[in-house]
């Protein structure tokens, strides 16, 4: 199938030739009204679509199974579920829950090509651990996931992506989140993506209740394709806290697509981005803050950052503040530029050769962002994950020799077996 | 016997003519300090010897033990035995104050033709070493002076030095902004590593600081260039009368 055949279709006639539930008709219909998503497009502008669009692929559809137990952590291959803890509540809905006004195209077109959404529900876990696998080459992928949370629980996800052999596939998945009331989400996602690997297109959306806390963090590492967008809806009192890395090399087109929508009285949101470019890389930061009329006391502060390492690197950065009210406390900004040059000579002046000065503050700058999980166990495994991409390592490499990694290595390829 | 000579240099920041043919002459071994009036090229001055990307050399010549510096890189200048305790000493946030000194004296020790120092080895150092500064446990983590109190920034200048071992120091105006306890552990950081072969250049609008490391030569820096070189006693007369008091170049 060809994505492109869904240009200038009606919902209907999708349906019939892709062979969708009629249920899914709704989820359609929200994709044929947005804009098709190519170059001409709010969301696509920046992203390489064409290649992705116009490329004949072989189109799967999960057929969920018996899920086996694993000690730690959900593996979701090729959009299956595999294994899953004890402790993770798991269920498939047939029924499409799509949520109407997402601004991303891509997010209805997942819903609706997707097969039962996968919904995971962590009852006596504090950390979910998802894995997603991809073994298929030039694969079509369409699956949803939605977690659930408990009032006044706290949970962690964790979402890694192993992909090595699914090289020219496009994914289209996406989570949606629903923040009880007076809970909290820390979600942190850690994706590696290289120039052969599959180009990963997630669209997410997380309701966040009174009092609610999103705490999300992506690391975007390598010389892949993949764009995140994200819709964030704020109730009063709920917090939401995003923080971008993004490390990209080559012709990698990397980056998020964000709406955070305050619509709550004091609620409050910030994020960050910081963005390392090399070679012909370029980086996507498309992040609109909008506060709605029944959100006044709002804190709204949106930061983004990039280092362009290359001539050829380019950050394509629109922050962007949508305000009706003015009863509120907002700032954006966005600075582009080399490493800083005091810094540099500083580290110079005390005898560090200019390379391994430049290293350590790319390094300092990814740090920050690094630094920020808690988590020890997670925080070492984003640091390995950057490091390998820093210094050149493939993934796999990595996992194979390093011993650090030993751990999460066998528990990425022992659903092999 | 002279271990840094400086030779008529003329120096630019930008498009200004800062340091106008600067003559000056470091003697192993010795305290040098210079004073001067806001503005007159003191840091720059500093900068110069380092090699900071500021600062365009337009004439003269920089010798270290002899040999022309003017072409060296910066991390050059610095392995062959320059130190600058800077005057605004930058912050970086994300390096940890420890992996930044001990990459740093690492350097230092693969230029001497030693071993590397492991991390257990060199933490117990730099511990061993702040401790005497009178620095927090904390600082050691902590990032590159992200942060940190005024005070904090120039002690941990003077963990850099110590730990660093350099021939020559330059310190620009290291006793800004210190409190009494901190200009006494700063000071004894300095008095200790005086051994008759380090030679130290201070910078300094404070005649406070010279009363605990006490200088063997004073100069006057006016509007770029030296214009007067006497003993300590110069510290009195120019309290007293101020910079007016010392006449036109010579
Ligand atoms: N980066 C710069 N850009 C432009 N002018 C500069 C720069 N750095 C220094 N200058 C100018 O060069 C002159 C000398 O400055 P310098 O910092 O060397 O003075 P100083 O003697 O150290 O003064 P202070 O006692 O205030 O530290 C001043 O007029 C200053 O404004
Ligand atoms: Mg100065």
């Amino acid at each position: 199938m060809k994505l492109a055949t869904l240009r200038d279709r009606t919902p209907e006639l999708i349906a019939g030739e892709w062979g969708l539930h009629p249920d899914r008709i709704p989820a359609l219909e929200a994709f044929c009204a947005l804009p098709f998503p190519d170059k001409k497009s709010e969301t696509y502008r920046y992203a390489d679509t064409q290649e992705i669009f116009d490329t004949e692929r072989t189109r799967i559809i999960p057929q969920q199974g018996e899920v086996a137990p694993d000690p730690r952590r959900v593996v979701i291959v090729d959009g299956v579920v595999v294994s899953a803890p004890d402790g993770v509540a798991i269920a498939f809905e047939e029924t499409d829950a799509a949520t109407k006004g997402h601004f991303d195209p891509l997010y209805s077109l997942s819903h609706a090509l997707s097969a039962p959404t996968i919904v995971l529900h962590p009852t006596e876990v504090d950390t979910l651990e998802i894995q997603h696998r991809y073994t298929q080459p030039d694969a079509l992928l369409a699956y949803r996931i939605r977690i659930e949370t408990t009032a006044n629980t706290s949970v962690q996800v964790y979402e890694s992506f192993f992909d090595a052999q699914a090289t020219g596939s496009v994914i289209l998945y996406g989570i949606d989140v629903r923040v009880a009331r007076d809970a909290t989400l820390r979600w942190i996602k850690n994706q590696t993506l290289g120039s052969t690997h599959s180009r990963v297109f997630a669209s997410h959306y997380a309701d966040v209740g009174e009092n609610g806390t999103l705490d999300l963090s992506t690391y975007d590492f390598g010389s892949g394709q993949g764009l995140a967008t994200l819709e964030v809806v704020l109730d009063a009192h709920a917090i939401s806290s995003l923080h971008h890395l993004v490390y990209a090399t080559e012709q990698a087109r990397r980056g998020t697509v964000s709406r955070v929508i305050h619509r709550g009285h004091h609620s409050h949101s910030d994020q960050v981005a910081k963005n390392i470019l090399r070679h012909d890389a370029r980086g996507i930061f498309d992040a609109l803050i909008k506060v709605e009329h029944s959100a006044p006391k709002t804190i709204a502060h949106q930061n983004n950052q990039a280092v362009l390492l290359d001539e050829g690197a380019y950050m394509a950065s629109k922050p962007q503040l949508e305000i009706y009210i003015d009863d509120l406390e907002a700032s954006h900004g966005s600075t582009t530029g080399q490493l800083d040059p005091k810094a540099l000579f500083y580290l110079r002046s005390r005898g560090i050769g200019e390379e391994e000065a430049k290293k350590m503050l790319i390094l300092a700058f990814a740090n920050t962002l690094i630094d920020r999980i808690e988590d020890k166990v997670l925080r070492e495994w984003i640091h390995q994950s950057f490091e390998a991409v820093y210094y050149g390592q493939s993934h796999v490499a990595c996992l194979e020799t390093c011993h650090g990694c030993e751990e999460n290595a066998l528990g990425a390829f022992s659903v092999n077996s | 016997m002279s271990i840094l000579e400086i030779k008529n240099i003329k120096a630019n920041i930008g498009e200004k003519n800062i340091l106008k043919g600067l003559n000056l002459s470091l003697e192993k071994g010795k305290v040098h300090a210079i004073m001067g009036p806001n503005g007159a090229g003191k840091s720059t001055l500093s900068k110069t010897i380092v090699g900071h990307y500021d600062v365009d050399v337009t004439g003269g010549d920089i010798l270290l033990r002899g040999e022309s510096i003017l072409e060296m890189e910066p991390e050059e200048r610095a392995l062959e035995g320059i130190f600058l305790s800077f005057q605004h000493p930058v912050e970086i946030p994300g390096v940890s104050n420890a992996y930044f000194l001990r990459t740093a004296v690492n350097a230092k020790r693969v230029h001497e033709g030693k071993e590397e120092l492991n991390a257990a080895e060199f933490l117990r150092e730099m511990k061993k070493t702040a401790e005497t500064l009178g620095m927090k446990p904390e600082m050691i983590s902590r990032s590159l002076n992200e942060g940190f109190s005024g005070g904090e920034k120039k002690r941990n200048e003077i963990l850099q030095m110590q730990m660093l071992h350099p021939d020559v120091i330059l310190l620009d105006e290291i006793d800004s902004g210190l409190d009494i306890d901190a200009l006494r552990a700063v000071s004894e950081g300095i008095n200790a590593m005086k051994d008759g072969e380090r030679t130290f250049l201070v910078i300094t609008h404070y005649s406070r600081i010279l009363d605990y490391i006490e200088p063997d030569y004073i100069h006057v820096l006016k509007d770029g260039q030296i214009v007067h070189t006497g003993g300590p006693e110069l510290v009195a007369q120019l309290e007293e009368k101020g910079y007016e008091s010392i006449g036109a170049a010579g």
